[in-house]
């Protein structure tokens, strides 16, 4: 978190994180196309020519100004791929907020639990966990076919209980929630901890 | 000081104050006219952008500080990987037309200067590195501003739902 007193500005960081092909992307991609663009900055994107992330995507968002102040909110995204640990742990760093943007295919259950595995030992190496940081975690690609039930994925992958969300990061759905959801549980935690 | 907190959790959280943002502004303006610099960005090392000066508006610069702070991350690894102990300390892009010059001030922040080819580089290094003197100097000056929960009160978190679900109709 970076406050400006100058500008009246509070910067937050949030990071989508996850396997690759999960939908991390997506996400974002749907909420650049949603917001007024008066709100939101340009999408970037640092792709390979096979359209994966070969960095992470970025974008920022604002909601004008409450009580004088001004929250920007700065979304990226980290690259899936099992190959580029090292970014994501860079992309990690000063992060305020996590999605964790799980594949709700059956044969992804894996990569899923691998993916939390590895964030968990960079916000370790951070001196952040699991366990306290503000994180949520969406359930991503609900309308295919062959995928877990929500009573699995809960029990396999969310058990420190945080907020979850079902979507269909394509067509948008859920995916406001989320976004919603973890700027609630950055904000609630910046209060908790003074 | 510039408040570098480390919250319980281990997060960080940097708060500036009104005075120490325009002596930043100050130092960065000087350098912007010793160099002819274009652009001149003060980012925090997690990609968030502090001040800029210049030519700003065919610019994107919360991009260019996220792409910058990333940058900077990654070559800091490589260092590491090749037997570096410390980390690189600038870097140095050529363009045909411009060129970017990055270099860290101390452990949070940097500062990123776009030029035009005709400026030498040894120029903007003399002023840079100048300019890093003392905008650590500013960083030094014992000044608290008010913290984090002056802003973030229960008012703000549901003035801000209601703004999102406004926003994400």
């Amino acid at each position: 978190m970076f406050i400006n007193w100058a500008l009246q500005e509070i910067n937050l960081k949030i990071v989508y994180y996850g396997p690759g092909m999960c939908g991390k992307t997506t996400n974002l991609e749907y909420i650049h196309s949603k917001l007024d663009p008066s709100l939101t900055g340009e999408l970037v994107t640092l792709k390979t020519k096979e359209d994966r992330t070969i960095f992470f995507d970025f974008m920022q968002i604002e909601v004008g100004r409450i009580k004088g102040k001004k929250p920007k909110f700065n979304l990226y995204t980290v690259p899936g791929q099992v190959y580029y640990a090292s970014s994501r742990k860079i992309i990690l760093n000063g992060v305020d907020g996590i999605v964790f943007v799980a594949d709700s295919q059956k044969d992804r259950m894996e990569g899923n639990i691998e993916t939390l595995l590895d964030l968990e030992n960079n916000l370790m190496a951070m001196g952040h966990s699991l366990e306290t940081f503000p994180w949520v975690i969406q359930y991503n690609k609900r309308d295919l076919p062959n995928t877990e039930s929500l009573d699995i994925l809960q029990k396999k992958l969310n058990f420190f209980h945080v907020p979850h969300f079902e979507s269909v990061a394509i067509k948008g759905t859920g995916v406001f929630d989320t976004l919603k959801s973890i700027i609630n549980q950055v904000v609630q935690h910046v209060q908790r901890q003074l | 000081m510039v408040q570098v907190k480390k919250l319980k959790d281990g997060s960080r959280q940097i708060i500036l104050t009104a005075k120490q943002f325009d002596e930043i502004t100050k130092v960065l303006t000087e350098l912007a006219s010793k160099t002819k610099a274009s652009t001149i960005l003060l980012a925090d090392i997690s990609g968030q952008l502090i001040t800029q000066r210049g030519n700003t508006d065919d610019i994107n610069t919360a991009i260019l500080s996220a792409l910058a702070a990333s940058d900077f991350a990654a070559t800091s690894e490589m260092a590491k990987l090749v037997g570096e102990d410390a980390k690189f300390k600038l870097l140095f892009h050529e363009g045909e037309k411009r060129n970017v010059y990055l270099s860290n001030v101390g452990d949070n922040f940097f500062l990123v200067v776009v030029f035009d080819v005709s400026v030498t580089l040894g120029l903007v290094r003399i002023y840079t590195k100048k300019a890093i003197q003392n905008l650590l100097d500013v960083f030094e000056t014992s000044e608290m501003g008010d913290d984090a929960g002056k802003i973030i009160d229960q008012d703000f978190s549901s003035m801000l739902g209601d703004m999102l679900d406004e926003s994400f109709k």
